[in-house]
C-alpha cells in the first residue's frame, strides 16, 4: 500500500508536492510517475478563469491511498471518475464506492479532507476539474439565476459541498470522446478546455433543474438500476429486452422500475438504450470499417431506413451525410 | 437593402458601435438583440481564452440586410461555421460564395485584413458560429496552409492574406446541431458555447493535420487483398489465375480489386506474380536439381523456352543458361 498525502487546488501550486510524493517528476504538462507504481498518463492544464483541469488515464500496479488535505478551501472539485476496478472515497467514516458503474461524479468542497483508496489492477480514467468558488458565484449572479441555496453552497463557513452522483450520459460521451484523443499538444488542449467547459455547462444545467439527488435513493435500488444500465450497455447490439424482463431482473415492479430508472438516469429505459445504440452506431461509422447497412444489422435495427431515420432524428443528419463528411 | 458596417476585435469593444448602428438592444456586454423592425433573434459574443473569442449568431430577418466587416489591422482569422438550412452569401474580394446547409460548403476562414460582407437570406433562420482567433496562435497552421493550397490575394501593402472555403466535418456538425436548440439566456449556455467552439477548432485542426494519412480501405478489405497475395505466392508453379478469379476470391469487383491491389503493393497482380515466379525460377536454376533448363521450364508451367528466356533476361539481365547449375549424376 502506497500512501500519498497531497492537496488539490484551482491553481498549479499543488502539482509539485504531488509529484514528489510519488517520486515522480513534472515535464511540460505531464506528471511522470515511476512505472512500477502505475502506468499511463497524468496531464494538467490551466484553463484560465480560475479553472484547472487534471486528466488521469492510468493503471495502478499497487494499492494506493490518497489523503487529500487542501491548503486553500476556496475551490470546488468536480471529479468525473470512470474507474474500472475497486475504488472508494471515504469521508468522516462514510465510505462511497466510486467508479464507472458506481458514483462516477463526485463534487467535493475544497475544505474537506477525503481519503481515496484504489486497488492494484484498477484502471482509472478520470477528469478532475477544480473551480474557484468565487467563479461559480459570479457566474450565477451574472446570469440572474436564483438558486435556493447558492450562498449556502459557496460560503465556506456555513456549508460545504459534498455530493456523490452519476453523470449524465451526455457527459459520459464527452469524456469518451476526449479519451480517444492523443494527449498533449495544442489540439488536445483545445479539446480539453472545450470538454471542461461543456461538462461545467452540463453540471450547471443539472443543478438548475434541481434533479433528484441520488444520495437520497435507497442504495440497493440504486445498484439494481445501475446493474440494469450495465446490462443494457453490454447488450447494445440486441433488441430492447422489454420492461417486464428488466423489472424482473431488478426485483422491482414495472412501475417502480420505470419511475426509478427515469429518476436516476434522466431518461426512460428505452430512450437510454436507443441513445446509446445510436452513439455506438456513430462510433462504428466513424471507424470506417463497416457500411451503413452492416452497422444497422449489427445493432439489430429492423431495417436500414428505420436506422437512418432514427439516426437523423437524433443527430440532425443522415448516416450517409455523416460518413461523407468525416 | 439596409447596410451595416463594423469591425472585429478579440475584445468586446467592437460591439458597442455595431449595436448602435443596428439600433439593437444590448445585454450584459454579450447579447445583442435584433430590433423587431428588422427581424427576430440575437447574437452572443464572448471571449473564451486569451486569443480566442466566439460570436454565435441566431436570427431570422424580415428585411434584407448586408453586414460588411471592414478590414482592420487586428491580426485575426475568422472561422465562419454556417449551419443555416438555406443559402447565405459571403462576399470576399468581390466574389460571392454561397454558404450554409449541409450539402453545400459551410465553412469559411477569412483573414481579418480582407474585407468581407455577409448577406443572410430573408425570412429564414440563420445560424452561424464565428470564431475569432489571434494569428499568433496559428503560426504553424498558416505556414502549412499557404503551402498547401488556396487563393492568396495580396493586400496593398503586399502582405499575404488568405481565405479558405470548405466543408465542416460531421462531428463538428453534430456539435453545432446540439447548440442550435439551446436558449442563449440559459445559465449553461456560455460554457457550452465556449466548449463547443474550442472543440470545433480542435476538430478542424485535427482534420487539417491528419487528413493525409487517412486510409480508404477497411480492415476486412485489406485482409482479403492480403489473402489473394498469399494465394498467388503459394501457387507460383501454376499459371496466373486471372484477375477475375482473384477478385471473386476477395469478394470485390475486378476494377476495385485492381485499384486496391495496386494501392497496397504498388504493382499489378500479374506483375507481382511474374516477379515472384522469376525469382523462384532463378532459385530452381541455381539449385542444381535439374538436368536441363527445359525441366525447370516445365516445372514452372512454361511451354516455350524462348519466351521464358526473354522474360528471364528482362528481369535479371542475364540468360538462364548463365545461371544454370546442372544436376550431377
Amino acid at each position: 500500500m502506497k500512501t500519498i498525502k497531497h492537496s488539490y487546488g484551482a491553481d498549479l501550486s499543488w502539482i509539485e508536492n504531488f509529484a514528489n510524493q510519488f517520486g515522480g517528476k513534472i515535464e511540460d504538462n505531464y506528471i511522470i510517475m515511476p512505472e512500477e507504481l502505475q502506468t499511463g498518463t497524468r496531464y494538467f492544464l490551466d484553463c484560465g478563469e480560475g479553472i484547472v483541469a487534471y486528466y488521469v488515464n492510468v493503471k495502478y500496479n499497487k494499492n494506493f491511498r490518497f489523503i487529500q488535505k487542501n491548503d486553500d478551501n476556496d475551490f470546488v472539485g468536480l471529479y468525473y471518475n470512470l474507474t474500472e476496478g475497486e475504488a472508494t472515497v471515504s469521508r468522516e467514516s462514510t465510505v462511497y464506492d466510486v467508479g464507472r458503474w458506481r458514483y462516477n461524479l463526485s463534487v467535493l468542497d475544497g475544505s474537506l479532507e477525503t481519503d481515496y483508496n484504489v486497488k492494484a489492477g484498477s484502471s482509472t480514467f478520470a477528469l478532475c476539474i477544480f473551480i474557484k468558488k468565487e467563479k461559480i458565484k459570479t457566474f450565477v449572479r451574472e446570469h440572474n439565476i436564483t438558486f435556493r441555496d447558492i450562498d449556502l453552497l459557496t460560503d465556506p463557513n456555513r456549508n460545504t459541498i459534498v455530493r456523490f452522483d452519476r453523470m449524465s450520459s451526455e457527459s459520459y460521451h464527452l469524456l469518451n470522446d476526449l479519451r480517444k484523443l492523443e494527449v498533449g499538444g495544442s489540439i488536445f488542449n483545445l479539446n480539453l478546455i472545450g470538454t471542461v467547459q461543456m461538462l461545467i455547462s452540463n453540471y450547471l444545467k443539472k443543478m438548475a433543474s434541481r434533479r433528484i439527488i441520488i444520495q437520497t435513493v435507497n442504495s440497493s435500488d440504486l445498484s439494481n438500476i445501475i446493474a440494469s444500465q450495465m446490462y443494457l450497455i453490454d447488450h447494445i447490439g440486441d433488441h430492447f429486452p422489454s420492461i417486464t424482463q428488466m423489472a424482473n431482473r431488478a426485483n422491482m415492479s414495472e412501475t417502480k422500475f420505470k419511475n426509478l430508472f427515469k429518476k436516476i438516469t434522466g431518461s426512460t429505459a428505452n430512450k437510454f438504450f436507443m441513445d446509446n445504440k445510436l452513439l455506438k452506431a456513430k462510433e462504428l461509422l466513424e471507424s470506417k470499417q463497416l457500411s451503413i447497412s452492416q452497422v444497422s444489422d449489427q445493432l439489430s435495427f429492423t431495417n436500414n431506413s428505420y436506422f437512418a431515420s432514427k439516426f437523423k432524428e437524433n443527430f440532425g443528419l443522415s448516416p450517409k451525410t455523416f460518413i461523407k463528411q468525416l | 437593402m439596409k447596410k451595416i458596417s463594423h469591425y472585429y476585435s478579440l475584445t468586446p469593444e467592437w460591439q458597442s458601435e455595431f449595436v448602435q448602428k443596428l439600433g439593437a438592444k444590448f445585454i450584459d456586454g454579450k447579447i445583442t438583440v435584433i430590433p423587431e423592425s428588422m427581424g427576430k433573434g440575437h447574437s452572443y459574443f464572448t471571449q473564451i481564452i486569451p486569443g480566442i473569442s466566439v460570436l454565435f449568431i441566431d436570427f431570422t430577418l424580415k428585411i434584407p440586410l448586408k453586414i460588411t466587416r471592414n478590414r482592420s489591422d487586428n491580426p485575426l482569422y475568422i472561422f465562419h461555421f454556417d449551419l443555416s438550412e438555406h443559402v447565405n452569401l459571403i462576399k470576399i474580394n468581390n466574389k460571392s460564395y454561397e454558404i450554409g446547409s449541409y450539402d453545400k460548403l459551410d465553412l469559411a476562414i477569412i483573414d481579418n485584413q480582407i474585407e468581407s460582407s455577409f448577406t443572410p437570406s430573408v425570412n429564414e433562420r440563420t445560424i452561424a458560429i464565428r470564431i475569432l482567433v489571434d494569428k499568433a496562435l496559428l503560426n504553424d497552421f498558416i505556414k502549412k496552409h499557404s503551402k498547401k493550397e488556396e487563393v492568396k490575394p495580396t493586400t496593398k501593402e503586399g502582405q499575404r492574406v488568405f481565405y479558405h472555403y470548405g466543408n465542416i466535418d460531421s462531428n463538428s456538425i453534430l456539435l453545432i446541431q446540439s447548440i442550435k436548440n439551446k436558449s442563449i439566456f440559459d445559465l449553461s449556455f456560455e460554457p457550452l458555447l465556449k466548449g463547443i467552439s474550442l472543440k470545433l477548432l480542435g476538430n478542424f485542426f485535427n482534420k487539417f493535420y491528419h487528413s493525409q494519412n487517412s486510409k480508404n480501405a477497411t480492415d476486412s478489405e485489406l485482409e482479403a487483398i492480403n489473402k489473394t497475395k498469399e494465394y498467388l505466392l503459394n501457387n507460383l508453379y501454376g499459371l496466373f489465375p486471372s484477375v477475375t478469379f482473384l477478385a471473386s476470391m476477395a469478394g470485390m469487383s475486378e476494377s476495385k480489386y485492381k485499384i486496391l491491389f495496386k494501392k497496397c503493393f504498388n504493382d499489378t497482380p500479374n506483375n507481382l506474380f511474374i516477379k515472384e515466379k522469376m525469382s523462384l525460377a532463378q532459385r530452381l536454376l541455381k539449385s542444381g536439381e535439374f538436368k536441363t533448363i527445359t525441366n525447370v521450364l516445365y516445372e514452372l508451367n512454361y511451354s516455350k523456352l524462348s519466351y521464358f528466356s526473354s522474360k528471364y533476361f528482362n528481369f535479371f539481365k542475364s540468360r538462364p543458361i548463365d545461371d544454370f547449375v546442372r544436376k550431377q549424376d
